[in-house]
């Protein structure tokens, strides 16, 4: 989806390569937490190279066609712009306890302003004095190159991150969710969730990426040993 | 009816879509014809040469030829021939359908020229059947307008198939009557299709219509050469999405306003909603722990350990005879020169045999009152000292076989000896230590006091700074090369002699200490704290301990009742071989100059050889221990011995 404009030679993404990207963003995502917290066993991953990684991929045919399911329809979703957020909960099998929630937060710049509002006001606490009048700071354009490295960024924070999230003793288990507006078109997999939050949890907010049109947050709660 | 000959690619598309989905739906009229060859008439201008076939062989499936090619004609505008044979049965139908527009859109089909009309009666059963199929494909709604694009009778055609594929059914069963057929038909849709809803409710939404055709004509385009199984993914997606709207009930409004209320007090936004991908994830195909995926090693287990991989000589060497060696537990007969010589005490002869020339020579004799208790090679393998059982000293050159000089002090047995340059320390059986300067004639120069009972191990550090003994009072001293009034440390954890001593060569502080029958442990010391670093359980009597140049390994010999050589490695403690050695208990070993062979000596009177630390071909001899017995015999080839 990247075209080059004539007068400035970096490829700049249009909203629908800007959806494209962020749902492949979450389905790489997805991937590695799978891995890197167990759920499946890791000999079921191979690695592909992708964002200047080595991410590790399920191999496994149900998982992959489970997964592909999902993206599917999530990118359906996404090129419509009706998700604000993508939520991957783990959860103990045998308690049925969510143990471990991977919250994905999208801003769609210049979507809605309200859900912006909010991050707006906390952003101007760190602006320089003399623009605090200035609405959202217009997202500089940026090349497929630096949104790679800000993506690169997170998935090397999601795999650093087993080093602080408590062990996950026993099966796990996994499950998506996704904050879509109140009119999007949902199929019969998808139902009505509640917000699996976890009780007591600790909440780490990891780094984010954006795209001219995107901006992908990431927020991990986990809970807290007991 | 020829004019209607010519056929868009798109229109060959409908043509055999639907003829195939009508053929595949009537088991019990195979037409060969025209399902195997679909393409084939509509090609051949659909319409005339099927219809005189209709009239005699099978109506029905070719009728779905015919359907599609109809609906081409009329949706491509080229010609609306057809339309009028069609729209009069329709009527009743459309009128059904409860749409207006429907009725509105039959209208003008049926204001459209009527000239075939006598056609079409001619086979009334064909009428019916294409009746039936216009009623339910619903020409109603998309082409109110009287040219309808041909986009859209392409969506008509798709969303409305299986209707199509039903009432072809049914117009066979049900003879030829409207009415019969749209009830039945209806039945069917509902049952085929899975969508009772869509189809009866009178107003489907907008939104949810156009994203319903949208979504097929867009597999339809995709489909391209209209294979049936896109076509049957694109109806599937169909029935899911019609499916859904009636999931999605609208609250009621005063519901919404306390919903939203609510929704505020819990800071939930009331425009989203949370949506979970509800099918189950695939079981795991295994339980995981994650401590092992953390830790995993790269390498499987099995081969990861270098020391596995290396592959000891469970065989001697070379085996020789030691008759007369005595079996006592506290002497140290056996010992190998850095001039590659092994000395070994038998009884009342050392004896010395030359590693590289492999002859032997006898060393000495003792008077016969007494025996050879101990024998030990200067650092520089050219002298060895000969500890007797009178307690007296000896030192020989080996190389002019002359005995060099007597030492008296020690009034019992000298069990142990230990050079450290020109000093030579003796343990005896009185648990004294002297250490002796052998360059001048008051040669003792220190007596260490500690030990209560006969003293059976004694080992410098290959820098001489410090001294560790053993005794069979289950102690072991390590002493301070510079005070030598008191140990430094005396350690009490053996519960037995302790004879086995050894520095580490890559770690000054680490000492490594056997103890007998009832300890069996090896413990592990850092001599300039004096902590107890490790210990292993080694399961039976420690009888010496030597560490390897190369590896990060140690070897025990054992007495009872394993009798055997044991690899350890360091600092895992895991042990890495167990050599079956002797027959009987191994008393004393001793390593090559190179660090590669050790010899053990047994109370089976013999000599074996064993090569438990074979370098691999290519490594540099880096072994600190050579280095430091290398500068040793430096210096001491240059001192004198009176």
């Amino acid at each position: 989806m990247a075209e080059t404009k004539d007068k400035s030679k970096v490829h700049k993404l249009s909203i629908r390569g800007s959806a494209k990207l962020v749902s492949e963003f979450f389905e790489y995502s997805i991937n590695s937490i799978l891995f890197q917290r167990g759920v499946y066993p890791p000999e079921d991953f191979t690695t592909v190279k992708k964002y200047g990684l080595n991410m590790l991929v399920s191999a496994d045919d149900q998982v992959k066609a489970y997964i592909k399911k999902i993206m599917s329809q999530l990118n359906k979703w996404m090129a419509g712009g009706k998700i604000s957020k993508l939520v991957v909960v783990i959860t103990d099998k045998e308690t049925g306890e969510h143990v471990e929630r991977w919250q994905f937060d999208v801003d769609i710049f210049g979507k809605n302003s309200k859900s912006q509002g909010s991050r707006k006001a906390g952003d101007n606490e760190n602006a320089a004095p003399g623009d605090n009048n200035t609405p959202a700071p217009e997202p500089v354009e940026k090349t497929e190159k630096e949104i790679q490295e800000e993506i690169q960024a997170i998935f090397r924070q999601i795999t650093a991150s087993v080093t602080f999230l408590p062990v996950l003793d026993g099966d796990c288990t996994f499950n998506v969710l996704v904050y879509a507006d109140a009119d999007s078109d949902v199929p019969v997999e998808w139902g009505d969730s509640d917000a699996k939050e976890i009780k007591n949890a600790e909440k780490v907010q990891l780094r984010s990426f954006s795209t001219n049109n995107h901006r992908v947050g990431t927020l991990v709660s986990y809970r807290l040993a007991d | 009816m020829a004019t209607a000959s010519v056929s868009t690619p798109v229109k060959t598309h409908h043509g055999i879509f639907s003829s195939k989905t009508a053929g595949g739906r009537m088991p019990l009229t195979p037409s060969p014809n025209t399902r195997a060859t679909p393409r084939a008439s509509d090609e051949s201008s659909p319409f005339t040469p099927q219809k005189a076939d209709a009239g005699c062989e099978k109506p029905k499936s070719i009728y779905g030829g015919n359907l599609s090619s109809y609906f081409a004609k009329s949706s491509g505008s080229k010609s609306t021939v057809p339309k009028p044979s069609i729209s009069k049965p329709s009527v009743p139908k459309t009128s059904v359908a409860k749409t207006s527009a429907v009725a509105k859109s039959s209208r003008t089909h049926r204001d459209s020229p009527k000239s075939n009309i006598a056609r079409t009666r001619q086979s009334p059963k064909h009428l019916q059947l294409g009746v039936s199929d216009w009623s339910l494909t619903g020409t109603g709604p998309a082409s109110s307008s009287q040219t309808p694009s041909k986009e859209r009778s392409r969506r008509e055609l798709t969303t409305r198939t299986r209707p199509t594929k039903t009432t072809v059914r049914i117009s066979h069963n049900a003879g030829d009557r409207f009415i019969p057929n749209r009830t039945a038909s209806e039945g069917l849709v509902t049952s085929g299709a899975a969508k009772p809803d869509d189809s009866q409710r009178p107003k489907t939404s907008g939104s949810e219509g156009s994203t319903v055709l949208a979504s097929a004509a867009s597999a339809f385009d995709i489909s391209g050469r209209a294979v049936e199984d896109d076509l049957t993914a694109a109806l599937d997606n169909l029935g899911l999405d019609d499916n859904e709207p009636p999931n999605y009930t609208r609250p009621a409004p005063d519901a919404v306003a306390y919903e939203s209320s609510l929704a505020k007090a819990c800071g939930v936004n009331l425009n989203t909603r949370i949506l979970a991908f509800k099918p189950p994830p695939p079981e795991s195909s295994k339980p995981i722990d994650l401590r092992a995926q953390y830790n995993r090693p790269l390498r499987p287990a099995k081969s990861q350990n270098a020391q596995f991989r290396r592959r000891v000589q469970t065989a001697p060497e070379r085996v020789l005879d030691a008759p007369g060696l005595l079996d006592d537990y506290y002497l140290n007969l056996l010992d190998w020169s850095s001039g590659n010589q092994v000395a070994i005490g038998l009884e009342r002869n050392v004896y010395v045999w030359s590693a590289e020339t492999g002859t032997v020579s006898c060393l000495l004799e003792t008077s016969p009152d007494t025996y050879i208790s101990s024998v030990k090679w200067s650092g520089d393998g050219a002298y060895v000292g000969v500890g007797l059982g009178t307690g007296e000293v000896q030192i020989w050159d080996v190389e002019e076989g002359a005995k060099l000089r007597s030492m008296y002090g020690h009034d019992s047995r000298v069990g142990v000896m230990g050079w450290s340059k020109h000093t030579l320390s003796t343990g005896a059986r009185s648990g004294l230590v002297f250490n002796h300067d052998v360059r001048i004639a008051d040669h003792k120069v220190a007596e260490l006091v500690s030990h209560t009972s006969e003293v059976c191990g004694l080992e410098w550090r290959s820098d001489g700074a410090q001294l560790a003994t053993g005794g069979n009072d289950n102690l072991v001293n390590i002493w301070d090369a510079r005070s030598l009034s008191a140990p430094k440390f005396t350690k009490t954890n053996h519960r037995a002699a302790v004879k086995a001593l050894s520095w580490c060569p890559w770690q000054l502080n680490l000492l490594a200490t056997g103890g007998g029958s009832y300890d069996r442990h090896i413990h592990f010391w850092n001599t300039t704290t004096g902590a107890r670093t490790n210990s292993i359980d080694t399961g039976s009597q420690v009888t010496s301990l030597r560490w390897s140049n190369h590896y990060r390994e140690i070897v025990s010999s054992s007495g009872f009742p394993d009798n055997s050589l044991s690899i350890w490695s360091y600092p895992t403690l895991v042990r890495n071989v167990e050599i079956p050695a002797h027959e009987t208990r191994v008393l004393h070993s001793s390593l090559s100059p190179d660090g590669q062979i050790l010899a053990t000596a047994a109370a089976d009177e013999s000599l074996k050889f064993w090569k438990v630390f074979e370098r691999k071909p290519g490594s540099s001899a880096s072994a600190s221990r050579e280095a430091g017995v290398g500068s040793k015999a430096q210096l001491t080839k240059s001192m004198t011995i009176r």
